[in-house]
């Protein structure tokens, strides 16, 4: 009955990034495995070449000791796994019973669904797991936490023997991970084979039975639980050669004149958060995803609007509306997504480096072209973006020179930018232009250009920001400078539990 | 490399310029096959006396091009932008009826009569844009309620300028509008100068201006050229009002020409604005084109149904090959953006 999965060497290289690399690890029957490692370590990446989402570059995956292929998804299902994403993948506007059964809808003899067993067999879930939730109720009326439990339900119901969850308690009460607890103890006395993927230290001491720490796309060391302890755990998912990147950046002092300062900023999705920027510093902004990093960075920028608090740019109090506003105020961000929010792909490096001065570069009525060139022919050369021509368009250049287009842009001669905003600035970029980068953003606080560096790796953070704030649950929960941070400490205020009251205080200081 | 990218937008208005020839061509003999049907005439003399390549025909082509080259040139600036719009054709033919009553129930003058429609076009527009940036309406439905808005609105107008009160075509006297629909300066039409003049205008204000250039970036990437600046409502608010007016023009021209306001107007031009443009490599999906291929998809969509004609095929087949054409455009802009996708991954 129970069965096992293996990993054997696997890894998967994406252009330019080697995203896992040589994976080994069995997931038995009737034992919790955990996976642990900071963002971006490949959790990720495993779990989806697990669900046939994607396809390992190498090595194999071993289900019950023999090879197994996955094309895709549904192929997976076939061999009994089923991955539970931290996204839920459902059809919000079918009922619950009809998300547990879609793709094995009970049928009647003319064919016809039925909807008596499905509902029968629906309340024998509801019941196994104690959850109070209507089988006739739309999915996407439930609250996140039921979604989840519904999700966990149809793996359940699949009966699958290999069950991966991806950071299932992050939006759930502590009473709904009770019964989620139970759901998984009740998956593992019937002898499946679980993979569980969390943050959280004590639910990984609680449940799991053995852990697997990733680090930078490698497998760290394998653990079993009880013989181990959080410190050690830490260490394992932080220690990393750091190497000279840092240590030969050239820095600058940052003044004392305060550039931004947010005040008890609140949306939707933040708390109370407050903080300064000053000239010629590089502020990091570090957390795990979902902390409310971004959605900070867009508050200041002008493209959310704010329930309440303040936002201050060079000594005055600001009122963007749109991000137009902000970029005549001189903040520039550079998002996240880069390919949806950043460039627009299917245009020239020029297009994209004019876009926000296009107003300013007038030839009588008319666009003058050849300043535009001139700005991107400057842009390509300041930041040694590897292209031939500046009319080459962006899509079919590299994560890293795309990035580098992106800063050119806020940084032409047309530009006044004193803010600079960088979300995930390096995500999906290789090492060597990693270091460009580090180099160009230390340059540009030299100019006293305030930077404001969000980033989830946090060897970058700590090396490269001059002061850290740590952000949690969509507040501030703490302030660390760059003497005073280490990895395990900014780790410890991302993940904490609670936040506790010394922090806070710190925070607000 | 400057030189290879000038070289493939010269390729595509080439293969559009290709397309066209070899159309006429087909026409050219399938008329002289036709025509040496009749005993009388041999092929040699049905091809030297063609039905089809000669001055007659080439009028009427470019006489026909001049009320949907209005729909579509607001329809391309519109789909460069990221947007479409279905209710040109209706609110231009609110448009001329407006000014048909103004003229005849109200007694107003002409260039009066003109300006109170082309205000209730650009209103209309601007509701549009309203609905799609403030209540963040998907511009197709936006569109479709403000076509059957307009379309009501119509016959409502219309009741106020016939004698029995009821809906139905106003006819007006005017000789200013009679010469500005069909009068001729030299051999060729006055409203056909205009057009040419707009087409010269809006390519060169999609190719050449800060304004265009906007458009383009804004249809290339929504959210990247929000987030770099450019301010997204206020263009779409152009683009909606840009594109009723235009229609106001084009309902203008039509009534101009009829001497009277009807309720069928611009009904055969529903989607000839966005089949042309899209024919002429605007594409669907926004961000690419210019005025250019939108006037060569507008002649090669207005050759083909006269030709059609001189063939004398059934009418009504020429309505389903006018469907195909739409189809054949569609499937060559969703071949060239899945190719362009494929490049990214």
């Amino acid at each position: 009955m129970a069965k096992t999965l293996e990993f054997r060497g696997i890894g998967k290289s994406f252009p330019g990034v080697r995203a896992l690399d040589n994976i080994n690890f069995k997931a038995e029957g009737g034992k919790v495995l955990a996976l642990l490692g900071e963002n971006g370590a490949g959790k990720s990446t495993l779990l989806k070449i697990l669900s046939g989402d994607l396809m390992a570059s190498e090595g194999d995956i071993l289900v019950d000791g023999e090879i197994t292929t996955f094309h895709s998804p549904h192929d997976a299902h076939n061999a009994g796994i089923s991955v539970i994403y931290q996204e839920r993948l459902m059809m919000p506007t079918l009922s619950v019973m009809e998300n547990l059964f879609a793709g094995a809808l009970p049928t009647k003899k003319n064919g016809l669904v039925d909807r008596k067993t499905m509902y029968e067999k629906t309340m024998e879930l509801v019941n196994i797991f104690g959850v109070d939730i209507d089988p006739f109720e739309k999915v996407g009326r439930l609250s996140v936490a039921n979604q989840q439990m519904v999700e966990i339900m149809k793996a359940y119901r699949r009966n699958s023997d290999i069950i991966a969850y991806d950071e299932p308690t992050a939006p759930l009460s502590e009473k709904e991970i009770e019964l989620m607890f139970k759901g998984i103890e009740r998956q593992k006395k019937a002898g499946k084979a679980i993979i569980y993927v969390s943050h959280r230290m004590n639910e990984i001491f609680r449940i799991t039975d053995e852990i697997v720490v990733l680090k930078d796309g490698k497998q760290v060391t394998t653990l079993k639980t009880k013989e181990t302890t959080e410190a050690e755990l830490i260490k394992y998912m932080v220690g990393r050669d750091i190497g000279d990147t840092y240590s030969n950046l050239s820095r600058n002092t940052p003044s004392n004149e305060v550039l931004l300062e947010v005040k008890n900023l609140c949306t939707p999705k933040l708390r109370n958060v407050s903080f300064k920027v000053h000239k010629g510093e590089i502020v990091g902004l570090a957390g795990l995803v979902g902390a409310g990093r971004t959605e900070t960075a867009r508050a200041i920028f002008g493209a959310d609007p704010i329930t309440s608090g303040e936002i201050w740019i060079d000594g005055k109090k600001t009122n963007f509306r749109a991000p137009k506003d902000a970029i005549a105020a001189g903040v520039a961000l550079c998002p996240e997504d880069r390919k949806e929010q950043g460039l627009i792909m299917y245009r020239t490096i020029s297009d994209n480096v004019m876009m926000p001065v296009v107003d300013k570069m007038k030839k009588g009525l008319f666009v003058d072209r050849s300043q535009a060139a001139g700005l991107a022919e400057k842009a390509v050369e300041q930041y040694d973006i590897k292209t031939p021509t500046i009319y080459k368009m962006v899509a079919e250049l590299s994560g890293g020179n795309q990035q580098k287009v992106i800063l050119g842009r806020w940084t032409s001669d047309l530009m006044d930018t004193k803010l600079l905003i960088l979300d995930e600035p390096t995500k999906g970029i290789d090492v060597g232009t990693k270091a460009e980068i580090y180099q160009k953003v230390c340059d540009l606080a030299k100019q006293g250009i305030a930077v404001l560096f969000i980033s989830s790796e946090l060897t970058e953070v700590i090396n490269l920001a001059d002061t850290i704030y740590v952000m949690r649950g969509g507040a501030i929960s703490g302030e660390l400078e760059r003497k005073d941070a280490t990895e395990e400490s900014v780790l410890t205020l991302a993940m904490a539990d609670s936040v506790n009251t010394q922090t806070e205080k710190e925070g607000q200081a | 490399m400057k030189a290879k990218l000038k070289a493939l937008t010269h390729k595509k208005i080439f293969s559009l310029l290709c397309l066209l020839l070899g159309m006429c061509l087909v026409f050219y003999i399938w008329a002289a096959i036709h025509d040496a049907l009749n005993p009388k005439i041999t092929f040699l003399y049905a091809l030297t006396h063609s039905s089809f390549l000669n001055l007659k025909v080439f009028r009427n082509i470019l006489n026909s091009l001049v009320v949907p080259s209005f729909l579509t040139m607001g329809a391309g600036c519109l789909l460069i932008g990221g947007y479409m719009d279905l209710s040109l054709a209706s609110i231009g033919c609110l448009g001329s009826m407006v000014m048909a009553v103004a003229l005849t129930g109200w007694n107003l003058p002409w260039y009066a009569a003109v300006l109170l429609a082309l205000v209730l076009c650009a209103l209309l527009g601007w509701f549009n844009a309203f609905m799609v940036t403030k209540l963040h309406f998907a511009s197709f439905i936006a569109t479709l309620g403000m076509a059957s808005m307009a379309k009501g609105l119509l016959q409502l107008v219309s009741s106020f300028g016939t004698a029995n009160g009821l809906a139905g075509p106003v006819y007006f006297q005017n000789d200013t509008l009679k010469f500005f629909g069909s009068g001729m300066i030299g051999p060729i039409q006055l409203c056909i100068l205009v057009m040419i003049l707009f087409f010269v205008v809006y390519g060169i204000l999609i190719s050449k201006t800060a304004f265009g250039a906007k458009i383009t970036l804004l249809g290339g990437g929504p959210v990247a050229a929000t987030l770099a600046g450019i301010n997204a409502n206020a263009l779409i608010t152009v683009l909606f009002v840009n594109g009723a007016v235009l229609s106001g023009v084009a309902g203008v021209v039509t009534a101009s020409r009829l001497g009277q306001g009807t309720l069928m107007a611009l009904q055969t031009n529903q989607f000839t604005g966005m089949t042309a443009a899209i024919l002429g490599g605007i594409s669907f999906g926004g961000g690419v084109g210019g005025m250019g291929g939108a006037f060569i998809g507008l002649l090669i969509l207005n050759t083909f149904t006269i030709g059609v004609q001189i063939v004398g095929l059934n009418p009504y087949w020429q309505t389903v090959f006018t469907g195909l054409l739409l189809l054949f455009a569609l499937g060559m802009d969703f071949i060239a953006m899945a190719r362009r996708q494929k490049a990214l991954k």
